[in-house]
């Protein structure tokens, strides 16, 4: 492909030398250096919390079934932290139980809309026609049923377990992440970039991973993320509402339940829970703002 | 299509959805873990006591003809008879609804108010609106038996300013025609039982309308952010348009319709929240009677419950949408 | 047909006249006011200034202007050091690339900037008020009584909720005044369209009622940035026609921010080009035309296209792209650029001088080299070597037709986007489309591109290989996340070669479009416009396709890098024997890169044939009004009255026949077909003049550089 003498424009003679370079635009790292300072916080967050979860049992001074003193102690007492429930149980050990299965069970529950949902979302998105149709009229149905009240139907009439709580709102939870990735997925291919990589010759598999799912993969990691606080308040309503594990069992949302009748004489029996959840919640509400940010300015 | 059209068909899709509301009950009182037979006669019952009772409930009947019974009885009304009850679900369902229903108004006219006001004051450039942020992410973070807790632990316990339980502390409430407490004690003319029902209303109904508020607010921030980087706002301005013009003439009327649908949404979310508000201020609405079911399994009641509320959010995002269409000129026809 | 009457000029005068008077003085005077001081001396800082404005005639000014505001974290230096006045009645041309800064001084006169992060330092006055410390209320309050604002893009600069009347009431003050606005713009009708939104009106009426709103007061002062640059040829041409009468009657000035010295040079008395966020060269808009004092706008002119460039070589065009504004040069910001540049130019910004040969004192320019420009001869680049041609045929398109289901509000419609249209390119063949927003010129390319499918008709390739397109918006076909070396390598999938082969061939074709070889680890983001579109067009060639379709690739671009992106196609067509079929809506850009040219109207080819004789002697009305509504320097407009009629709705017989000033009873009748203009014609049959016109314009003698007389070919 040798260029003829008289075709060279002054235009090309700009690349030459030792400029070239410098005509690259320089915004690109300056973006990222500027881009992932929030991502970096948000990363942070969630990782101090996972860490919360994953070794607060290790870190809990005594059992959280066992009693271990009297009976409500007020918080920081007899060395109770957190204070002491109703047969002398350590509050704070019960809430570190607490956290974690409530962090995970959020995490499981997101991870599975995340996929299901995805994958639909996907394929109705980038097959179109009635495929999508179809796809998406069942999601819609699904969306138009009041979710969290259904949940607790779904719960109440499988029984009271952790397990029915994760799968009942596990099935009111995909649709709106098939919703999201369609939204996206329909957007993206929209955009002359998709026509432009099908004239080029690529493959329906390629343009689907490499054109197409990593444009919507940031949508749907910040939409998750602004979730999971949603998740952990859902979870702990049900636990409220006795639809969790069975007693004895630290769950947050059940202690708070369990000792609503004690609010008036000793408030941190049925507060230090709620107040867990609260800071579990705003935590990763935060972290997910963060990763906002972090993808809004690049 | 005419308007009258779209509002035939979007209801159309309502009972499409309530048809498979009723469908989905039908699967879950099959898949319960109580036997309905078992829970009627108690847990001493001889086996061909509970043998007759299942005949008598119709449970040996294909599976498709027991679909349609049911439906019919969706119907006609009857929903079953509570285990706990032993009343028809439909009756302590009449009777529980109107508190259901009021707690229910107040909280969601109390969402979109705040909501709005939060929309608008979070969306400016003041000093406050970092801390606005901040005040709204806890609202989206804090769990309704906190807010409902603390709530009762300040101004009940320590401030003795409003009531912790119970629609009234009067004596012979009014008990028609509407159901509301309020309207009906305005009817009556009995003004210090309207401010006694309000009263009890105030601190669950908050409760409840923070959450969605916050929601609310959150989505009316963002399109009113985007909506005031549009072309038209600097027509507006260029026009000389006070501030204030501009937002409210200008800025705010494209912005309602993301927040309207979010409030659609969230209706949903408050509907469930209801039956932790309830059970925390003992109100005694269907929330309260559904919470009283779980622990014992009574799922007649607790499917009872779903399809009425479930019927709530329906109708409310039907309603949603239509006025949405209907505002909108660019698809008037 | 809303339109028939709208561009009758004076056509209701009684609106205009009970308009108010104009604060400074009744209407009738300011002919007179205008007559004395045509082209007023205006840059304050000049030593010798012949004559210092009084402060009376001038509406606005800015002195050594700075603006500065945050964007993504680094300060964007949009104006430094702009000096400028405007006079009362006089239009202002404001004219500069992208990143020139020119909207910028528009808000800024304006006072439409978010203060939190904008810094304005500097003097700037409007109407006699200073406006450096003013409080957002002053500028409301300016606004309100002596500006008036028309911005680019009359879709979304209205508001889409709310009824016209409202919002042309809001500034006018009552429907009454609404009403005398919307006549005085030309909107027909105008009592009834108080109760339109503005999604049902078209897009020239929309700018109209922007008109309406702008000159409600009347104001002193319009800012208009880029008021026709979103609008049709045709309509674009009534709109500055507007522009100019309302300026006549009523007196304001106006800052016309623009893009295309051709537009500043159809409505603006005195022209200012800005560069880089500095003034380059202001004065008489003539002046500025035909003798310009400054490198950069000597190199703008030339690259720009007319209808009278010469075609047989590349078009001169300006190296490089304009600085980056967060890191602006310390000297002159065109040196980067400059092909007259000295060392002085690199360290150091000279000010506005008067040009040297200028007698007025009114034409200043900010140059070192002012007169090494002067005395330098036009370098020609060399001529165009003949393009190559093969037998046979790269495709056939017969009779194509296609249809779009469109929902409007409620109901569904048939948007007839092509309606029976055969075309034939030879390989090595460049033809043009042309045609103006709604004509089916870029369905028919993409139909082409096989991206989607015809309802009836066919198209048939005669060569191997699938045809590649480069689109208009060439960051937008680029995948944001993939590497350039990625998606070239893409196209090279079905090749068998071995992955050194696909690098070298992926710095081959970087190397043909004139890029280096570090951009193919570069993210489409990282690179500037003009590099997007050559990586477009490097994608496209990576395996040379027998057909290449260009829709509009140069639409988006500026003015000096559209000629280069031109030139790079021309080349690229010789040399891959290529034959490329380019969409454009400019018939001056069709005349520079193609062979052939067809005019399309509403989903039909209306006239076809060799581009020069299309061109210099059009048949069919159309293309003549297409051509007369060209603005180039010097040119006068003249313009089919109406806008390009609705594809959803196509009127019946001759589409144009609304339009059309030389229909007559049988056009709306019947539909004409393209026939032969000489049925005498030899030669391939493909080349023949065809024309789809009951009542064609007679042929005429091609008159060069101006445009044939109107005849009736029956009269003769």
């Amino acid at each position: 492909m040798a260029m003829a003498e008289p075709f060279v424009t002054r235009q090309q003679s700009q690349f030459r030398g030792p400029s070239a370079k410098h005509h690259l635009p320089v915004s690109l790292q300056t973006r990222l250096r500027e881009g992932n300072r929030p991502a970096w916080y948000a990363g942070s967050l969630l990782a101090v919390l996972t860490g919360l979860a994953v070794f607060g049992p290790a870190l809990a001074p005594h059992s959280p079934l066992v009693p271990a003193g009297a009976a409500f102690t007020p918080p920081g007492h007899a060395g109770f932290l957190l204070g002491s429930d109703s047969i002398g149980r350590d509050e704070l050990s019960r809430v570190l139980y607490g956290i974690q299965t409530s962090w995970f069970s959020a995490l499981a529950v997101i991870a599975s809309g995340v996929l299901l949902g995805g994958l639909i979302g996907l394929v109705a998105g980038a097959t179109g026609g009635w495929v999508d149709e179809v796809l998406m009229r069942f999601t819609d149905a699904f969306l138009a049923l009041p979710g969290p009240v259904l949940a607790i139907a779904v719960v109440a009439a499988l029984g009271p377990s952790l397990f029915h709580t994760l799968i009942a709102v596990g099935i009111v939870w995909w649709p709106f992440y098939a919703r999201i990735v369609r939204g996206e997925v329909r957007s993206l291919a929209a955009r002359p970039h998709l026509e432009a990589a099908r004239l080029s010759g690529a493959s329906r598999w390629s343009i689907m991973t490499r054109h197409l799912l990593p444009g919507a993969l940031p949508a749907i990691v910040v939409t998750a993320s602004l979730d999971v606080g949603n998740l952990i308040l859902a979870l702990a309503g049900l636990s409220f509402l006795g639809l969790g594990a069975p007693a004895p069992a630290p769950e947050l949302g059940a202690m708070a339940a369990r000792n609503l009748s004690y609010l008036l004489q000793s408030w941190w029996v049925p507060i230090m829970p709620a107040l867990a959840i609260f800071l579990l919640a705003f935590a990763s509400n935060i972290a997910g703002d963060f990763l906002r940010d972090s993808l809004r300015n690049t | 299509m005419n308007p009258l059209t779209f509002i035939a068909r979007r209801l159309g899709a309502a009972v499409v959805i309530l048809v498979i509301l009723v469908a989905a009950m039908f699967t879950l009182s099959h898949l319960s873990h109580t036997d309905p037979a078992h829970a009627y006669l108690g847990a001493g019952a001889s086996k061909s006591a509970v043998a007759a009772e299942r005949a008598k409930l119709g449970l040996n009947l294909p599976i498709t003809t027991q679909f349609f019974h049911y439906v019919g009885n969706f119907l006609h009304g009857n929903l079953g008879v509570s285990y706990r009850t032993r009343n028809p679900v439909t009756q302590d369902l009449a009777e529980y609804l109107p508190a259901t229903m009021e707690l229910a108004f107040y909280a969601l006219l109390l969402a979109l108010l705040l909501g709005l006001m939060l929309g608008v004051a979070s969306a400016g450039h003041w000093r406050g609106a970092r801390i606005l942020k901040f005040v709204m992410v806890s609202g989206a973070s804090a769990p309704l038996f906190l807010l409902a807790l603390l709530g009762i632990l300040i101004f009940y316990g320590h401030l003795g300013w409003l009531p912790a339980s119970g629609r009234t502390s009067m004596p012979n409430p009014p008990t028609g025609p509407t159901g509301f407490l309020t309207l009906d004690a305005l009817l009556a003319g009995r003004f210090n039982m309207l401010i006694n029902a309000l009263e009890h209303l105030l601190m669950p109904a908050t409760v409840l309308a923070i959450g969605p508020a916050v929601s609310i607010g959150r989505v009316l921030r963002g399109s009113l952010v985007t909506v005031l980087r549009e072309d038209y706002i600097r027509t507006a301005r260029s026009k000389g348009l006070r501030e204030r013009a501009v937002l409210l003439r200008h800025a705010l009327r494209n912005s309602v319709g993301p927040a309207l649908s979010m409030t659609g949404l969230q209706a949903g979310l408050l509907l469930a929240g209801d039956v932790v508000v309830e059970q925390v201020f003992a109100w005694p609405g269907i929330g309260y009677y559904a919470a009283q079911s779980i622990p014992v399994g009574d799922f007649p009641a607790i499917s009872g419950v779903t399809l009425v509320l479930g019927l709530g959010y329906v109708l409310i995002n039907a309603l949603v949408d239509i006025l949405q269409r209907l505002a909108d000129p660019r698809v008037r026809i | 047909m809303i339109m028939a009457r709208a561009m009758t000029r004076h056509r209701q005068p009684e609106p205009l006249a009970v308009l108010p008077e104009y604060p400074g003085g009744p209407l009738s005077g300011l002919a007179t006011t205008r007559g004395k001081h045509p082209h007023a001396p205006v840059i304050t800082d000049i030593p010798a200034s012949p004559a210092p404005p009084r402060p009376a005639e001038r509406v606005a000014a800015v002195e050594d202007l700075h603006v500065t505001f945050r964007r993504n974290g680094r300060d964007v230096q949009a104006l430094r050091g702009v000096s400028l006045e405007i006079a009362q009645g006089e239009i202002l041309g404001l004219v500069g690339e992208s990143g020139s800064g020119k909207s910028v001084l528009g808000l800024t006169l304006l006072g439409l900037h978010p203060a939190r992060t904008t810094t304005i330092d500097g003097k700037l006055e409007v109407c006699n008020q200073s406006l450096v410390a003013a409080t957002p209320e002053d500028w409301r309050r300016l606004r309100k009584t002596h500006m008036g604002a028309v911005f680019q893009d009359p879709m979304t600069s209205l508001n889409p909720t709310t009824r016209l009347g409202r919002q042309v009431s809001e500034v006018a003050g009552s429907s009454a005044e609404a009403i005398r606005l919307l006549n005085a713009v030309g909107i027909p009708d105008a009592e009834r369209r108080l109760s339109s939104y503005p999604h049902e009106l078209s897009g020239g009426l929309r700018q109209r009622v922007m008109l309406a709103m702008a000159i409600a007061g009347p104001p002193r002062l319009i800012i208009a940035d880029e008021p026709t640059t979103a609008l049709d040829v045709t309509v674009q041409a009534q709109i500055l026609q507007l522009l100019r009468r309302l300026r006549d009657d009523l007196g304001m000035a106006m800052l016309f921010i623009t893009h295309d010295l051709g537009v500043a040079s159809q409505v603006a008395d005195r022209i200012a080009v800005l560069y880089g966020g500095r003034l380059m060269e202001i004065g008489p808009a003539g002046e500025i035309l035909e003798g310009p004092a400054h490198p950069y706008t000597d190199g703008l002119l030339r690259s720009r296209l007319t209808l009278t460039t010469g075609r047989d070589r590349p078009i001169a065009s300006l190296a490089g792209e304009p600085p980056d504004p967060t890191q602006p040069p310390s000297g002159c910001p065109f040196s980067l650029r400059c092909a007259f540049v000295w060392d002085r130019c690199r360290d150091e910004m000279p000010a506005p001088t008067v040009k040297p040969q200028d007698t007025t004192g009114s034409h200043m320019v900010a140059c070192w080299r002012t007169d090494d420009l002067a005395s330098s001869g036009q370098e020609l680049a060399g001529k165009w070597p003949a393009a190559p041609s093969a037998p046979g045929l790269a495709v056939l398109a017969n009779n194509v037709t296609k249809a779009f289901t469109v929902r409007k509000g409620f109901r569904t419609q048939k948007l007839h986007a092509l309606r029976g249209v055969s075309l034939e390119i030879a390989p090595g063949e460049v033809v043009a489309l042309v045609g103006e927003s709604g004509s089916g010129k870029s369905t028919l390319l993409r139909a082409m591109a096989g991206l989607l499918t015809i309802d009836s008709g066919s198209i048939e390739f005669g060569m191997p290989g699938h045809a590649q397109m480069v689109f208009q918006d060439a960051g937008a076909s680029l995948t944001p996340w993939l590497s350039v070396s990625t998606l070239l390598k893409e196209r090279l999938t079905r090749a068998d070669l071995s992955s050194n082969e696909r690098a070298d061939r992926v710095r081959a074709s970087l190397a043909t479009v004139g890029l280096p070889a570090e951009v193919a680890s570069a993210k489409p983001r990282e690179l500037s416009g003009g590099q997007r579109q050559r990586v477009a067009l490097a994608r496209a060639i990576a395996m040379p396709p027998p057909m290449l379709l260009c829709d509009e690739p140069t639409s988006a671009l500026d003015v000096s890098l559209a000629a280069s992106i031109l030139n790079l196609i021309g080349r690229l067509r010789r040399e891959l024997s290529m034959a490329v079929l380019f969409v454009t809506h400019d018939l001056a850009v069709a005349r520079m890169v193609a062979d052939r040219v067809a005019v399309m109207y509403l989903g039909r080819i209306v006239e076809i044939g060799p581009v020069d004789d299309v061109v210099g002697n059009p048949r069919h009305p159309y293309t003549r009004a297409l051509l007369a509504s060209v603005p180039d320097p010097g040119a006068k407009l003249t313009t089919a009255r109406g806008e390009p009629a609705s594809p959803l709705d196509p009127p019946d017989g001759c589409a144009f026949e609304p339009r059309c000033e030389r229909s007559g009873d049988d056009c709306c009748l019947c539909d004409p077909t393209l026939d032969l203009v000489r049925p005498s014609h030899t030669g391939p049959a493909r080349l023949a003049r065809k024309v789809a016109c009951l009542h064609p314009i007679a042929g005429v003698p091609r008159i060069p550089g101006g445009l044939p007389t109107d005849r009736h070919e029956g009269d003769d």
